[in-house]
């Protein structure tokens, strides 16, 4: 979030959509309630009528998979009515840049913007990649970006934006949407008075915008919107990624992702041989006047990192040499590894708090995949569909050679530690309980297995062991032969935030080597400093665990709470908190200022940099400081499938075409489903009349996750036993099913049995000229907490027995095309009642 | 004590079922082996081991918007409680706290449960078919005796749970009502210690006035505090861990200023 939960209350205008609070993060409506008491207006777009959509003023019906569409239109109709946010859309985003004359639109280039190579087919480009060299800026003969402050210019990206947006007219959203033509307006009409300068709109999403192959550009699209009317920076403003899981936010900051390192530092590429060649790459340089480019730093954090892993004994050089590198052109996100996997590329997996065989898309091909490893160490609270995966439906033990290993480990309340909320807030927890039995915190179980390989590389050496055996191990009290006993999580939390490893005087103050690095503005890049994550620099330091605070006083009124905790980056609670403000540093809202210029110095949350508001000129900076130019990005040059968001139907989608292009399906996605000879295993069956209902997947509040957690647990499996499928009457009727059937939902890759949930919450949408039909499965359940499959003499039998298996088994294996993520909330299925 | 009671806003409900599982929780219950029979309900009836559940109904409207209205559905707390009639052989098997409270005892074993239940205007009361012992929501006796909310309210996140004396809760009642506009009401009545607030009629929730209510019945009320003595000493631990929590937080804070 850019913002955070309290801050919901802020707000007047909130849109939700790609999420329901109500259910999915139940304490968030709280705040939304506290806004719409002040008379904010709640806005709920969702393929079902949802507990959200109960709460809502405005409940608007869309078709999974179409929210660029949807939200296309509303760029448009800011664009024709002239709601901008003029004065922040001029001096805060980058909509005055000229663009490259070469530069083409999709509506004028067959569905694609300009630069697009790829193997051309009937439906349009697959395997597609762009070259950028038409999304370049122009610029003057010093380097510096050509702007039209005046917005008029044809190549300018205010005017690209226009044309582009022109397409996305009521009629045509409505008919790819789905959405009424009047709920479309009355949406568009509520949520643009969020541009008056006084006012903020919030949206509110999760993984009902990101889990689809255009996911990234879902969530473009509402940044787009959100700059246009001014709404980030402010209180009640920003883009909001509700998180489910309480550090995912954390987990992500330390770089649970294949592609980062901690503080999202780039992981090196192969080619990228030495570390000066890995900083350039990766420091953005700028001749903007007034442009901070906070990421010029980067050198300073990616040497304070590899001091963290490696130590001062380890000269830079080697440290990264040290590292581990992605081969050029590879990409080990999940769908990619777990192909792999299939094929026989990988001896053994530790799945480590996660259950691949229900929670990765298009589970069967998980299933098999892990029946070609040699060893599994599956490490989790309780057994699961993956450690048991052996013994689970249509699998034959006596045919598996996988050796699986379980490594029962600690609950959350059975170690201390911290977790980053969804609004970046690093909340330090108290152990409450011991693990039962021989459970223990991952951190100790990574510890013993550091021991043992480390052992093992000292004793037989091997190809390369100087990055195990020289690694700095400094997280815990040690014994006699040097090895950590047991992690210390306070170790740990100040080596994330970083020491001076020598004497040093950073701009003009003086610090002694073994002293906490008060923040990130004093890390260095010469290997004075370590931190093992830049953003976190300032969490730990001389006024202690910052984490643990626990202040109640809230001087702004708007629940900045700062004193509560921590929050990255410099416990700064509101992003692009420099957008909030004029030129001359006075609050957009006066009524609820997140920071002002007053007595020569900000006032309110902690600014963006301290530097003096834009009217102060040179020695001003730009309130977008992590980008080069300093301006929030309408257009967007750096991402792989355009610098603007366009529509293209689900890799599964009931239509024949694209009403928009001729353009079917995203250009630049990684497709496996032409791969011969997999039989099902990578199958796609889009526009096929077999499978004409669509599918989207969701979460009920009772479950978490694949229900690992929460099948377990009596009281919750009883509150929701079964896997259902939800749709409306007007397709029950079709299918001559009836509420409480037992019914089979299918789709080409696979089946999953469920009980038909007949309701009025789903409605069939006109879309194309035609009605099409939507239905709805959750995502926690799985064989191993079920009636039907058998209970060996060591097996635990759950208290309340739960029915049916993964809604992975149905989804498609294809991802966003920026970031992997699978689609799996709009896919193609048939519902038919159960023989 | 003062006369206390549990105000439901129904409108405030969002559904979470936390007050169902905080139920449980406290008062130790078990859970039942449920199935989806066509509705995220469950489990599907009050029971010996279900003292209070949400009921779902969900409505499309002629303006093809839809309604949904969450209704939880548990002991009225009637006052007086005409269940103590019912009981009237079995001295102790109901006791009526001067809280307001209507708590069923282990002496309930010695009714007969169908003559009882047939007392009930609401059709609350279960019987565990194993011990024969009679069940229903106490209003958490054990800890409003001691100062605290009751369990679903302390978990309900949204305020639809409310707790307080009588007089506050009706105030808090009739606020609500004039607020949520003409067709808002107060359900069953003021004679009772549980109150709903029902932003729509009854009949939207399926529910009927009582018809048998046995209006002349008074039963004398009693302070509970005898019964529970074992309870009240858990609780006044627990109590005393929260003060002790509460001067760490307070200590911490202080520490960080």
């Amino acid at each position: 979030m850019t913002n955070h939960w309290i801050d919901i209350k802020n707000s007047d205008y909130i849109l939700v959509m790609g999420s329901n609070p109500a259910r999915n993060h139940p304490i968030s409506i709280k705040w939304v309630r506290k806004a719409v008491e002040k008379g904010a207006r709640l806005i709920s777009v969702d393929p079902r009528y949802t507990a959200t959509s109960r709460e809502a003023h405005i409940y608007a019906p869309i078709r999974s998979g179409t929210d660029i569409a949807f939200l296309g239109g509303m760029i448009r109709y800011i664009l024709e009515n002239k709601l901008c946010f003029y004065d922040y859309v001029r001096h805060y985003t980058n909509a005055s840049f000229l663009v490259n004359p070469g530069f083409r639109l999709p509506g004028d280039n067959n569905g694609v913007f300009s630069g697009l190579h790829g193997r051309n087919t009937p439906e349009g480009v697959v395997d597609g990649r762009y070259d950028k060299a038409t999304w370049e800026y122009q610029r003057d003969k010093n380097g510096v970006i050509k702007k039209d402050m005046t917005l008029e210019d044809p190549n300018c990206v205010f005017q690209l934006l226009k044309k582009h947006f022109s397409r996305y007219t009521l009629d045509t959203v409505s008919s790819i949407t789905g959405t009424p033509r009047e709920r479309l307006e009355a949406v568009y009409s509520t949520y643009a008075r969020s541009g008056a300068p006084d006012k903020s709109g919030t949206v509110l999403y999760a993984m009902g915008w990101t889990q689809h192959t255009v996911g990234t550009q879902n969530i473009r699209a509402m940044s787009i919107i959100q700059l246009l009317l001014g709404n980030i920076g402010m209180a009640g403003g920003g883009v909001n990624a509700l998180r489910g899981e309480s550090n995912v936010q954390g987990s992500t900051d330390h770089c649970l992702l294949y592609h980062i390192l901690p503080g999202y530092l780039k992981m090196p590429r192969a080619s990228q041989a030495d570390f000066d060649h890995y900083n350039k790459k990766y420091t953005p340089k700028t001749v903007e006047p007034q442009s901070a480019n906070w990421w010029s730093n980067y050198p300073r954090y990616s040497a304070s990192l590899l001091r963290e892993f490696y130590g001062r004994e380890v000269p830079l050089e080697e440290a990264y040499r040290f590292l581990p590198k992605i081969d050029d052109g590879e990409n080990y996100s999940w769908l990619t590894i777990f192909d792999r996997m299939c094929r026989g590329g990988f001896k053994g997996l530790f799945a480590w708090g996660q259950n691949p065989a229900c929670s990765g898309a298009n589970a069967n091909k998980t299933r098999i995949a892990l029946a070609r490893l040699d060893w599994l160490v599956n490490v989790n609270l309780f057994d699961n569909e993956t450690g048991s995966f052996w013994k689970g439906p249509g699998m034959d033990p006596g045919k598996i050679k996988t050796e699986v290993f379980m490594l029962p480990c600690a609950a959350s309340f059975e170690k201390e530690g911290s977790i980053t909320n969804s609004g970046r807030w690093m909340q330090w927890r108290y152990k409450a309980v011991d693990p039962p039995g021989e459970a223990k915190p991952d951190s100790d179980i990574i510890n013993m297995l550091y021991a043992r390989v480390r052992h093992l590389y000292e004793k037989e050496k091997g190809a390369f062991p100087d990055p195990i055996i020289k690694l700095r191990w400094e997280y815990g009290p040690k014994d006699g032969n040097g090895r950590v006993i047991h992690i210390d999580s306070h170790m740990v939390a100040k080596e994330i935030n970083g020491y001076f490893l020598e004497d040093k005087t950073v701009r003009g103050k003086k610090f002694r080597k073994g002293e906490l690095v008060p923040d990130f503005t004093y890390l260095c890049d010469d290997g004075s400093t370590s931190s093992g994550n830049w953003l976190y620099c300032n969490s730990y330091n001389g006024h202690g665990n910052m984490a643990a605070r626990r202040g109640r006083h809230d001087p702004s009124g708007l629940g900045l709470y700062q004193g509560w905790a921590w929050c990255w980056p410099l416990n700064r609670r509101i992003l692009y908190n420099r957008a909030s403000v004029d030129i001359h540093g006075r609050p957009w809202a006066p009524s609820k200022p997140v920071i002002r210029w007053a007595g020569g110095k900000w006032k309110g949350d902690v600014p963006d940099g301290g530097w003096p508001p834009l009217s102060a000129g040179r020695d001003s900076r730009l309130p977008f400081i992590m980008q080069s130019e300093g301006m929030g990005r309408i257009f967007g040059p750096g991402l792989s499938d355009g610098p603007f968001p366009e529509h293209y139907e689900p890799l599964e989608s009931p239509l024949e075409r694209n009403i928009l292009s001729p353009q079917f399906v995203s250009p630049v996605i990684k497709r496996w489903d032409f791969q011969t000879g997999t039989g099902t295993l990578n199958a796609r069956a889009t526009s096929d009349p077999r499978y004409p209902i669509v599918c989207t997947t969701y979460r009920v509040t009772e479950h978490w996750q694949t229900g690992v957690m929460t099948r377990w647990q009596p009281w919750l499996a009883e509150l929701e036993p079964a896997m259902f499928v939800e749709m409306g009457r007007e397709l029950a009727e079709i299918k001559k099913i009836r509420n409480g059937d037992k019914v089979i939902v299918r789709s080409v890759r696979g089946a999953v049995e469920a009980v038909a949930l007949v309701t009025v919450r789903l409605r069939p949408l006109a879309v194309d000229g035609r009605l099409v039909h939507q239905v709805g499965i959750p995502y926690h359940y799985g064989w191993a907490t079920t009636a039907d499959r058998e209970y060996g003499p060591g097996d635990r039998k759950p208290e309340v027995l739960t029915f049916g298996d993964s809604a992975n088994l149905v989804t498609p294996n294809i991802g966003d095309g920026n970031t992997m993520i699978p689609e799996t909330k709009a896919f193609m299925v048939d519902v038919i009642k159960k023989a | 004590m003062e006369e206390m009671a549990i105000c439901i806003d129904v409108a405030k409900c969002m559904g979470c079922r936390a007050c169902q599982v905080a139920c449980k929780n406290w008062n130790c219950l078990g859970a039942e082996q449920t199935e989806n029979i066509g509705s995220h309900e469950n489990p599907p009836d009050l029971s010996a081991r279900t003292w209070n559940r949400l009921v779902y109904r969900e409505t499309l409207m002629p303006n093809g918007d839809v309604m949904w209205s969450f209704f939880n559905d548990r002991c009225r707390h009637c006052n007086p409680p005409s269940c103590a009639e019912g009981a009237e052989d079995v001295p102790g098997a109901v006791v009526w706290d001067d809280s307001g409270a209507v708590v069923y005892t282990d002496k309930t074993r010695e009714l007969d449960f169908d003559d009882f239940f047939s007392y009930c205007p609401y059709g609350i009361p279960r019987q565990d078919p194993e011990t024969g012992r009679i069940y229903k929501c106490t209003m958490c006796i054990d800890r409003i005796t001691n100062g605290l909310e009751p369990a679903c309210v302390k978990a309900c996140p949204t305020g639809a749970l409310n707790f307080g004396t009588k007089k506050q809760m009706l105030r808090y009642a009739r606020a609500r009502i004039s607020e949520l506009g003409p067709n808002a009401n107060l359900y069953p009545g003021e004679d009772y210690n549980t109150l709903w607030v029902l932003p729509e009629s009854e009949e939207s929730y399926n529910l009927a006035r009582a018809t048998s209510a046995r209006k002349h019945y008074r039963a004398a009320r009693e302070p509970f505090s005898g019964v529970l003595a074992g309870a009240v000493f858990a609780v006044l631990g627990f109590l005393n861990f929260i003060t002790q929590r509460r001067g760490k937080v307070a200590d911490t804070e202080d520490n960080n200023r």
